[in-house]
């Protein structure tokens, strides 16, 4: 029937009918050919963005930028440390000064009197919780440290290390990951009540949230809702650009349908925690609520209150428009409407949430510096670490690298530099001198502040570690460590000529090396050459003592560089860099013990674990009992010498080591010195190494001295090794003599270098002597 | 009988450190305490030095002697290295240094932290004592045993020669 009927029906609309049959078989024919070419496109489109999502989102990476940290302060009773000092290693971490200590990160100070509470920190060697204390100083060191809690007295301290630096990720994106665990649960359920309610259900978009969207943004006759579903925005931040069109929006639906048949909830609002832009520094982008809430409030996200976690929450809809440090009225308003989404949620109490509302945005005034303190420093720090790592690791893989720069000297030495260059300009230099400073502990040969250009914190040309002049003078003492290493010939008062001493050239030309005043001074002393810095007296002692050894003796010293085997280098014809000049000093400083000097002590991962740490070394160095002769005679140049005027540029009494350095027409002036615990050089000049009136005590000496002025330092060990003792001997003639013998004074001798001849006065003090040996032990004893 | 187990277990373990491919084992604990630590205490009986000690550096030389005895050298290393930043010229403490050392096979070390400690410290005593004790087992263990038996001799010179009477 039904067929007959059809058929009857087809009979009756013949002539049209058949086109009217042909139509839908032929538009279901386009239909079906246009389904079937949409999904050989589509098929194949839905499985490149299966695979995009998969691959990408599986093998996700952030790359996160390495954080460098200066050394971590130790507060102990006894520790060197000022106030001001304190205050400047507390700023430099990031602590904020506050009326009364109420979280971790504030502290307080009144008179001596200084309350820190400090945060929790991963050391280098393992992780130490917050900690409250109270500390006092009394002038120039801590007199007692105590828990707040209960008044108990403690050892030590530390505070952890300032921030100093990070390097970013080529992108410029900053951030610090989280894991969803240790977010703050109302974080995690807040950004769903105000973000997408429906997460938890929908299946990566959201037809409820896109219509509610669609009629909201009706009403108001412009887009005021988005319908974008949290999964929907991490596939936009992660795979999709920023443009606004259909076919962009289709793929961003696809892929966050097959991100959620991928990946669980869980997974997928981690990514999204971590990925989401909150805000901007400079020329870095706030990447993830981790580095957020440190962006923003100098806490980690975990320690957040509520209105904290509201205000971020209200950042996702626009993190400029709302940025509560440029607009702090509208992130209020936004922040409040979080707090009453929370509210309407259930998430918070009403009463929670108006308590909540009425607190202040608590937004720190600036975010903590990063990467823009101390450059000259950090730039020694990567070229340390460039021996390790490649480029790439460093910005990629979030790398925890602990060095040894100490804030507050890095902070003086700046200072000394610029202030002293500025002073110098004034006294009638150039204005355009740069100077270069190098501090190091003497000891463990850790660099604590490196200055590498007239302003501490330019970018550029880092003359502490790149520039290579010639040192001069600077390099003598190493000629006469050669002779003191061969006590059968030489003492500190062996005499030597010092007049004109003629020179072949390599290119056949005879040179003749003037001394400074233009005076030849005849026979003098070897400490008396050095001390006042004959040229002449040391050239030709230089030519006894050989210039090979001494070539090698610079090696030795823990120097790579090119040294030409000429005798100008007994005159510091030598192009060495601030840093190695203080390289060779921290030898003679630690008693004869070499240490590499280090910026970085060890690298971790970002969960602690340690990649690479350089420990301590010391490396003995041969004949040091001549070294602690030499270290006698250096001084001398401070005390009678070249630099004689440092101790009342220094302005107190402290035995300082140290030698001057100029070099030929005034090009180049030079200061190294140290103390017991301090080495430092200071290299003054212009940059295209033209004559700059410089001299080493007019110009270096003087920076050196600013910095040395201020720091807490102790004075220079006379003590000398084994192999080494000090006598009483004639001043004028090198004879042995006697103490309260006239002219006696008290010299260090190398074993077999001892004067053969004894004064009339000594030779009778020696008798008694002899005969009151055992008054002597016992009166020694005694003390 | 006893001569014959000693002498297979001598055999066995020649040919066992003949597989080995492992360097033979360096100093542990035990050779400190019975080479280093021990002689030095008992030959320098009733001469004692005791630098004075800072709180903070007694603190962190107490947890590098517990990380010392439960095996952790680099642990008690990186103590030492902390509470060297502090006092670096604290003779105990570098010779503290230098027994660590010597128990992570860096002879080299050893032996430049245990020079350090004698030049700074007393020159005699228990403390001078442990120096060359400790450079003698370094030198030992690289082969010097020229150096070894010269260290010997000043380890023995440690000992306080009363001044005899007139």
């Amino acid at each position: 029937m039904a067929t007959k009927r059809k058929k009857k029906t087809a009979h009756k609309r013949r002539p049209a009918p058949a086109r009217k049959r042909r139509w839908p078989g032929r538009l279901w024919r386009l239909f079906l050919l246009f389904c079937g070419i949409s999904l050989g496109l589509l098929a194949p489109w839905v499985l490149y963005l299966n695979y995009q999502v998969t691959t990408e989102f599986e093998g996700r990476k952030w790359d996160l930028p390495s954080r460098v940290y200066a050394r971590a302060l130790e507060v102990y009773p006894g520790a060197l440390l000022t106030l001001p000092d304190l205050r400047v290693e507390l700023e430099a971490a990031g602590y904020r000064e506050a009326k009364s200590v109420t979280q971790p990160g504030q502290f307080r100070m009144q008179g001596g009197t200084v309350e820190v509470w400090r945060r929790g920190f991963r050391f280098q060697d393992g992780l130490e919780g917050e900690q409250h204390v109270e500390l006092v100083l009394t002038g120039q060191s801590v007199k007692s440290v105590r828990a707040a809690s209960n008044g108990q007295e403690l050892g030590l301290f530390r505070l952890e290390p300032a921030e100093i630096a990070s390097i970013y990720p080529l992108e410029k994106e900053d951030r610090t990951l989280v894991r969803i665990a240790d977010v703050p649960p109302l974080l995690v359920t807040g950004l769903q009540a105000v973000e997408d309610r429906n997460f938890k259900h929908h299946p990566g978009v959201d037809a409820r949230g896109i219509a509610r969207a669609a009629w909201a943004n009706l009403r108001a006759g412009k887009a005021v809702q988005g319908g974008s579903t949290l999964t929907q925005q991490l596939v936009k931040n992660y795979f999709l650009t920023h443009e606004r069109t259909v076919l962009r929006k289709v793929n961003e639906a696809i892929m966050a349908i097959l991100l959620e048949i991928h990946y669980d909830k869980a997974e997928i609002l981690e990514a999204y925690l971590n990925e989401v832009f909150l805000g901007q520094q400079g020329a870095y982008a706030v990447h993830g609520f981790g580095r957020a809430a440190e962006f923003y409030f100098d806490e980690p996200l975990k320690d957040l209150d509520p209105e904290q976690v509201a205000l971020l929450v209200g950042l996702v809809k626009g993190a400029s428009f709302y940025n509560p440090r440029r607009h702090p009225e509208r992130a209020k308003a936004r922040r409040d409407q979080v707090l009453a989404d929370f509210a309407e949620t259930g998430l918070l109490t009403p009463e929670a949430a108006r308590a909540a509302a009425e607190r202040p945005l608590g937004v720190t005034p600036s975010p903590r510096t990063r990467g823009t303190r101390y450059l000259s420093f950090v730039d020694l720090v990567r070229r340390q670490l460039s021996q390790v790592y490649a480029e790439d690791d460093l910005r990629s893989e979030g790398l925890r690298v602990f060095t040894t720069l100490a804030p507050f000297e890095q902070e003086k030495a700046q200072a000394a530099v610029s202030r002293g260059l500025a002073d110098l300009a004034q006294r009638g230099l150039s204005a355009d001198l740069q100077g270069a400073l190098v501090l190091a502990d003497t000891a463990t040969g850790e660099v604590r502040a490196l200055v590498g250009d007239r302003d501490g914190d330019r970018p550029g040309f880092n003359r502490a570690i790149h520039a290579r002049r010639q040192v001069g003078s600077v390099i003598k003492p190493l000629v006469y460590l050669l002779a003191l290493e061969h006590p059968d010939s030489y003492n500190l008062l062996t005499r030597i000529e010092d007049a004109p001493i003629p020179l072949r050239q390599p290119d056949g030309s005879t040179w003749s090396p003037d001394n400074f005043d233009k005076v030849s001074h005849g026979r003098v002393s070897l400490l008396e050459a050095l001390t006042l810095s004959y040229n002449q007296a040391t050239v030709r002692l230089g030519l006894e003592v050989g210039v090979n050894s001494m070539v090698s003796r610079i090696a030795q010293l823990g120097v790579n560089a090119d040294v030409d085997p000429v005798p100008s280098v007994f005159l510091g014809a030598v192009e060495l860099t601030p840093l190695e000049v203080t390289q060779v000093y921290q030898s003679l400083a630690n008693g004869g013990f070499s240490v590499p000097l280090r910026s970085v002590v060890a690298v971790q991962t970002p969960g602690g674990d340690e990649l690479v740490r350089y420990p301590m070394r010391l490396l003995p160095q041969p004949h040091r009992e001549a070294i602690g002769v030499l270290n006698y005679a250096l001084t001398q140049v401070v005390e009678r010498g070249t630099a004689k005027a440092l101790p009342g540029l220094l302005g107190k009494s402290l035995t300082v080591a140290g030698k001057t350095g100029t070099t030929n027409d005034r090009r180049d002036s030079w200061f190294v010195g140290y103390t017991r615990n301090r080495v430092a050089a200071a290299w003054v000049g212009l940059d295209d190494n033209r004559p700059a009136g410089v001299t080493g005590s007019n110009a270096a000496m003087q920076l050196w001295a600013r910095l040395f002025r201020d720091l807490a330092v102790e004075p220079v060990d006379l003590r000398v090794p084994d192999g080494a003792h000090y006598l009483w001997v004639d001043a004028a003639n090198g004879k042995l003599s006697a103490e309260g013998c006239p002219g006696a004074v008290q010299l260090p001798y190398v074993d077999g270098s001892e004067p053969r001849d004894t004064t009339a006065c000594g030779a009778t003090a020696q008798e008694k002597d002899k005969e009151s040996l055992w008054k002597k032990w016992f009166g020694r004893d005694d003390q | 009988m006893n001569f014959r187990v000693a002498g297979l277990a001598a055999g066995l373990s020649l040919l066992l450190a003949a597989c080995a491919s492992a360097p033979p084992p360096g100093p542990g604990p035990s050779v400190v305490d019975e080479r280093v630590r021990q002689p030095a205490r008992e030959e320098s009986a009733g001469v004692q030095v005791f630098p004075l000690e800072n709180p903070a550096v007694a603190e962190l030389m107490a947890d590098a002697s517990s990380a010392e005895l439960e095996g952790r050298h680099e642990q008690a290393a990186m103590l030492l290295e902390r509470a060297l930043r502090i006092q670096p010229r604290n003779p105990e403490l570098l010779q503290s240094m230098a027994e660590v050392q010597l128990q992570l096979r860096d002879y080299d070390q050893a032996m430049g932290f245990a020079s350090r400690s004698y030049d700074l410290g007393p020159r005699v005593g228990e403390l001078c004592s442990r120096n060359w004790r400790t450079i003698g087992v370094a030198r030992e263990y690289l082969d010097d045993e020229r150096g070894a038996a010269e260290a010997e001799q000043h380890a023995r010179a440690c000992k306080i020669t009363k001044p005899e009477g007139l």
